[in-house]
């Protein structure tokens, strides 16, 4: 009989987490009690940023966070975080396929082991105000939390702001900052509606968490408790991303619901970031080398 | 040796004091960059956006950098706070004791903690651990400076017991 | 070994390491290395290193040396003098005069600061000297500064009620908004108790000073002139779109330079002098804030604080006999853990019951912040407790007795809460009535 505990970053009414509530429950079942998992949701047990290396270090033998947390590790771990390469499910999907074998390979060289990986609903654009053209975002206070964030900023004529996510409240009540670009999941967890007014649903980019095991902490169990882990999570990943859409479906609704007025992005606009996003999808292939040229090749390839 | 290791910890402590001076210079710029973009708004002009990328990341280690370099210099000049209650109230041999074994412990902890800090920078560093935000900041630069104040800190607690145990001096808790 | 024996055992091995004399924030980690070892699969040492890691590089605690910084600056400075000399002929009438100062002083500064022991560095720094010249109570200027101080906490911003709004989910802009008129009640009652103490006190107040003409009324205000701006600096920084409030504090420090400077008060040793003295002061806290980091991790491992609140859970309570009960569980694992950790350690099994009792999640925040402010007082693991006794020296358990009183005050604003739970959320409501 073995016992895991497993930290996560998300608080236990997020989608991640209850699916995640919901694997290691079937781990359980599964196993016959073999393995049981107590999830530390909401970083309780391990902070975000130390999530990878207390695994990789066997403090705890699993647990989840954001994959391009990483993207200073190595380019490859934040391919689903370019903007505007594959702004839908599907697309995210095969970006995931193409990404996996890389991503593996890599977590592998630290003792990791991939289990699942699930996305965040699509990220949009939120204001205090409507926008249909770039030219009409020159200036405005932009927040950007990491280099793809900020080069969006750049690109597009914008202020980049350094907001801490807790801090996004008061930044928007005391304009430190005009606008930002997160899920709907997001904004309805801050209840933005309390300081913003339009969303716009630019489905810039989809990113994801995923789910690691310490790779020895793994191999130790037995063979059928092994494979009952691998189902449970093969069964995870479809539920996660069907998880995820419902999501943004209802997250969506809320926002409407609660009166953030959500707009399609009008042609222009997309077209301007269409633009950005090639020329950032450019710079990022030249960063990510060889593997990441690959890596493009397969998913534009199928 | 007695001038050595109080000039030791006396420099460890100022590296933390300018480290820390560190933080407030690099938020008073961001600050003054945003009161800019202010009165370039104002002005009617394009504002410039300056940012000091990853501020809280790097104020952050600055910070765990202070906290673990001033250990030995707060704990020689009385910061660190203890209970001292039940110290004051019995006689001298079995305080005398009490300093004494208490100093013992805080080695054996303060050892611990160095040898935990030490392997945790080392892996840090065999792996090429970096920071999230906008520079890939080497996780084993701010957990090296967090180890060698634990180490400091070991080698003034050796000190602080040895003079105990040997000229009953102890640290006394700073009054205000 | 059971989770009742372990228990046991590790409020033993803390009261022992406490009661001997062995610093505060090594009593903490021994504690945690007990805790640690009842599951002897873990890698403690990964575990505290980890630990120590992640509680020290923490964005929102560098506001905390900023403003200790800045109390040893206005200590060194006219400034403080100045404050105590502008307010006194004001409170000359009032029960307890300028014993009042340290309520005033941490309800304006909890409204800058986010914590409750940048709240009590800052401001005993400044007040709790000038108190002792002044020939006030040791004890009710202690007492009131601990017990004021937590209104850091309550009085926005506040760091916990952003924990606490990430951990369920709850708008932060709301729960900001409804601690503001609890934090400003329990500043009321505070400056209360000071004025019944103070008339049945009479023998323990210094001499009334003489009565003041109008004229140098007004010198005392053009007195108090610096400390406003100073205020309204740090304040309008944050409200003006400038400043997090995190950032704010180092506005506070720069704004204390000129201030000192422009009073010919600040020379390149006192400068080097504060500087060294808000170092120290803020290594002796984060070191603690490490042990108790580790602490905490070693109770999520253990699961101790969660089986606690499953076992309330499981009691099935009417929703007051559930408050009750929390109120109970709050204030025991207080005297050991700190606010924030006591909240993410126990959320995940709290919060179910919270909603099924049907309480407000924006009132339970507040109301949550208020057990916490009364675990930042109580002994042996209280955080404003180890302010103070950096700034005074004075013993842990002496400071702890000063703030009972305040202890009481909390605990009667918690059954205030329960009575009117309106107290926290018609100001909210109003505000955000779509
Ligand atoms: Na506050
Ligand atoms: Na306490």
């Amino acid at each position: 009989q073995t016992s895991w505990d497993m930290p996560t970053p998300y608080p236990d009414g997020n989608f991640h987490t209850r699916n995640i509530l919901q694997f290691a429950e079937e781990v359980g079942e599964k196993t016959g009690g073999e393995l049981t998992i107590t999830v530390h949701a909401n970083q309780s047990l391990i902070k975000h940023p130390d999530i990878k290396t207390s695994v990789r270090d066997g403090v705890v033998p699993a647990g989840e966070l954001l994959v391009s947390r990483l993207e200073n590790e190595s380019p490859i771990f934040g391919v689903d975080s370019v903007p505007f390469l594959a702004s839908s499910y599907e697309l995210s999907r095969k970006l995931y396929d193409a990404q996996r074998p890389y991503l593996e390979k890599l977590l592998e060289e630290q003792g990791l082991q991939l289990l699942f990986s699930v996305a965040w609903p699509p990220q949009g654009i939120y204001a205090k105000k409507e926008v249909t053209s770039l030219s009409e975002m020159e200036g405005m206070k932009f927040r950007a939390y990491n280099l793809g964030t900020e080069r969006v900023a750049e690109l597009a004529g914008m202020v980049p702001t350094q907001i801490e996510a807790s801090d996004i409240p008061t930044a928007f009540a005391t304009g430190r900052v005009e606008a930002m670009i997160t899920s709907p999941s997001t904004g309805v967890d801050s209840k933005v509606w309390d300081f913003l007014t339009h969303y716009h649903d630019t489905q810039a980019w989809l990113p994801r968490n995923m789910v690691i095991v310490n790779k020895a902490a793994f191999d130790a169990l037995g063979d059928d408790v092994k494979a009952a882990v691998l189902e449970a999570a093969a069964e995870a990943e479809t539920r996660g991303w069907e998880m995820s859409q419902v999501e943004t479906a209802e997250k969506t609704q809320a926002l409407t619901d609660n009166g953030v007025t959500v707009v399609a992005p009008s042609e222009e606009l997309k077209a301007g970031f269409a633009e950005i996003g090639a020329k950032i999808a450019d710079e990022w292939k030249a960063s990510a080398g060889a593997d990441g040229e690959a890596l493009l090749q397969t998913y534009g390839g199928n | 040796m007695r001038r050595f290791l109080d000039a030791l910890y006396r420099y460890a402590g100022w590296a933390a004091a300018i480290s820390i001076f560190m933080i407030f210079a690099l938020v008073g710029l961001q600050v003054s960059a945003r009161l800019l973009d202010a009165g370039l708004r104002l002005a009617g002009q394009r504002p410039l956006g300056l940012i000091i990328p990853s501020i809280a990341e790097i104020c952050g280690f600055l910070l765990a950098t202070a906290s673990f370099l001033a250990l030995a210099y707060t704990l020689t000049t009385g910061g660190h706070i203890r209970v001292s209650l039940l110290l004051h109230r019995v006689g001298p041999r079995v305080r005398h004791v009490f300093e004494v074994v208490v100093g013992l412990c805080a080695i054996a902890l303060s050892l611990y903690m160095t040898v935990a800090m030490a392997r945790l920078t080392l892996r840090s560093w065999n792996f090429n651990d970096v920071s999230y935000g906008f520079i890939p900041v080497p996780l084993a630069l701010p957990q090296g400076a967090m180890t060698l104040g634990l180490a400091i800190l070991t080698i003034a607690l050796v000190d602080v017991t040895l003079r105990a145990w040997l000229h009953r001096k102890y640290v006394q808790s700073s009054e205000a | 070994m059971g989770i009742f024996e372990l228990s046991i055992l590790l409020i033993i091995v803390m009261l022992v390491a406490l009661a001997t004399g062995l610093w505060i924030a090594f009593s903490l980690s021994a504690v945690a290395l007990v805790a640690l070892a009842s599951k002897p699969a873990l890698p403690a040492a990964q575990v505290m290193a980890t630990s120590f890691w992640s509680a020290s590089i923490s964005w929102d605690l560098t506001a905390l040396p900023m403003f200790i910084w800045m109390g040893e600056i206005l200590f060194r400075s006219r400034l403080s003098e100045n404050m105590f000399t502008g307010i006194s002929p004001f409170v000359r009438r009032i029960p307890g005069r300028l014993a009042h100062v340290n309520v005033l002083g941490c309800t304006v500064f909890a409204a800058v600061s986010g914590s409750s022991a940048a709240t009590t560095a800052t401001i005993g720094k400044i007040s709790l000297p000038e108190l002792q010249k002044r020939g006030y109570d040791d004890r009710l200027a202690i007492g009131s500064l601990a017990g004021s101080g937590t209104l850091g906490l309550l009085i926005p911003p506040s760091i916990i009620l952003i924990v606490y709004g990430a951990a369920v989910e709850e708008s932060i802009a709301r729960l900001f908004v409804a601690g503001v008129i609890p934090g400003l009640m329990l500043g009321a009652l505070f400056m209360g108790y000071v004025a019944v103490w103070a008339l049945l006190n009479p023998d323990k107040m210094p001499p009334r000073e003489a009565r003041v003409p109008w004229r140098q009324k007004l010198q005392a205000i053009r007195e108090l002139l610096p400390v406003v701006v100073l205020i309204a600096g740090v304040i309008g920084s944050i409200y003006g779109g400038l400043a997090s409030p995190t950032e704010a504090a180092v506005v506070g420090v720069a704004l204390s330079l000129v201030l000192a400077r422009m009073q010919g008060a600040l020379d390149w040793l006192r400068f080097k002098e504060g500087l060294l003295a808000a170092t120290v002061t803020s290594c002796m806290i984060a070191f603690i804030l490490a042990g108790a980091a580790v602490l905490t991790t070693a109770m999520g491992f253990t699961g101790l604080p969660r089986q606690l609140a499953t076992w309330i859970g499981e009691l099935g309570l009417s929703p007051m006999m559930l408050l009750a009960a929390l109120t109970l569980l709050f204030i025991i694992l207080g005297c050991f853990l700190d606010g924030i950790s006591m909240i993410v350690l126990t959320t995940a099994v709290i919060m179910p019951l919270v909603v099924a009792a049907g309480f407000d999640l924006v009132w339970f925040g507040i109301y949550l912040v208020v057990v916490v402010e009364m675990a930042q007082i109580t002994p042996p693991v209280g955080f404003n407790l180890f302010v103070i006794q950096g700034l005074t020296g004075r013993d842990l358990f002496a400071i702890a007795r000063a703030a009972l009183p305040f202890f009481f005050l909390l605990l009667l604003m918690v059954v205030l809460l329960a009575l009117f739970p309106d107290i926290a959320l018609w100001l909210p409501r109003t505000m955000f009535s779509a």
